[in-house]
């Protein structure tokens, strides 16, 4: 059986429109990939959220084993100490929870503690709510488990400005959790023998890459004053509450700065 | 309390304010609110950061954080470098703690 000369679209010769929109299509760094299957797109954002997510490692694993030593002073068996990292899966709270387990305070403080501490996560959800409006919802309340201050940072911009979609979000999530997981339990085996990570300043390794992160929200005005309002109440915060609101204040006032501002400059 | 319950309380806590914002909202938000949700990025970013570099023991000193912060923040300003920001910050704090 022959070929007939007008034959399906796929075997006909690319007129010469298209070649040219493929010359310039090359001059893009990042051409659109819409030539390649489905399957294909969501599979190489995913390993590009694993790759995104891999310099935070080098932050997540001191700070892993700074928790499981914490753990085990508060008296925590190795099993208690790992199923509060796969089930409670926030950094920082299990930290401070240790501290608190340690000194005998009661349960209820301690669950009291953790809501605040995580309160803030109540931000990242909504900011994604437009990315992720499409999912099912099995997809989200399995999504929502791994939404830590580190997946949320690696994503955000990726996704809201719609150069990936969500399984660039679950590459990080994966690769995080993972992390947090296999660090926990190095600091199980190893013991009392884990040198201070801030003598070696790690615990400014989140710092450092959210500040790469916050970079391209600084081009205009809003988003600078969104910035300068959230850290300077960060700060206000902090020193005048103590305790451990002053993320969620700093991050919900300079919210509503940054919009403030740009409604403003619009008049 | 138990541990497991204490621990299975702060798992609670913890994923409810991960998860009520994604299922507890049906319609997707207005333009207003989106204009809104737009400045969370980097508010977050700055609240995050700030402290860290300025009052890490929660109260202001000229610390080796502090200028780590400056120098760290400056490379990523010039740079947007993730591995040269991370470097120039740890290494920086490697060498001001030998002096300060």
């Amino acid at each position: 059986m022959t070929i007939p000369p007008t034959g399906d679209s796929s075997s006909r010769p690319r007129p010469a429109a298209l070649n040219a929109a493929t010359a310039t299509e090359n001059l893009n760094p990042d051409p659109p990939t819409e030539t390649s299957p489905d399957n294909v797109k969501p599979r190489s954002e995913f390993i590009q959220g694993v790759i995104g997510s891999l310099p935070l490692w080098l932050g997540i694993i001191p700070f892993g084993l700074a928790y499981s030593l914490a753990a085990k002073t508060a008296g925590l068996n190795p099993f208690e100490i790992q199923g509060m990292s796969l089930l409670v899966y926030a950094g920082a709270a299990q930290l401070i929870a240790s501290g608190l387990f340690a000194s005998g305070a009661p349960g209820l403080s301690i669950i009291l503690v953790t809501l605040i501490v995580n309160l803030r996560h109540i931000l990242f959800g909504t900011s994604l709510l437009t990315a992720l409006a499409h999912l099912k919802w099995w997809q989200k309340v399995l999504l929502a488990y791994g939404l830590t201050d580190e997946a949320y940072a690696v994503s955000v911009r990726k996704l809201t400005q719609k150069q990936a979609g969500p399984a660039f979000l679950v590459g990080a999530i994966v690769s995080l959790y993972l992390c947090w997981q296999a660090s926990t339990f190095l600091g199980l085996l190893l013991g009392g023998v884990i040198p201070d990570p801030t003598t070696l300043g790690l615990q400014l390794v989140f710092p450092l890459s959210f500040s790469v992160m916050l970079m391209p929200y600084l081009k205009l005005g809003p988003g600078q004053a969104a910035a300068l309002a959230a850290g300077a109440l960060a700060i206000a915060a902090k020193l005048l509450l103590g305790g451990n609101w002053y993320i969620l204040i700093g991050a919900a006032g300079g919210t509503i700065v940054g919009f403030l501002v740009e409604k403003k400059s619009k008049l | 309390m138990n541990i497991w319950l204490t621990m299975l309380g702060m798992a609670f806590v913890t994923y409810s304010v991960r998860v009520l914002p994604l299922v507890a909202v049906r319609v997707k938000p207005g333009p207003g609110f989106e204009q809104v949700l737009r400045y969370v990025p980097p508010a977050v970013f700055a609240a995050l950061i700030v402290p860290e570099f300025i009052i890490p023991q929660g109260k202001f000193e000229f610390s080796p954080a502090f200028f780590a912060g400056i120098i760290g923040v400056t490379v990523a300003w010039r740079t947007q470098n993730m591995a040269l920001t991370i470097l120039a910050g740890i290494s920086s704090f490697a060498v001001l703690r030998l002096f300060m």
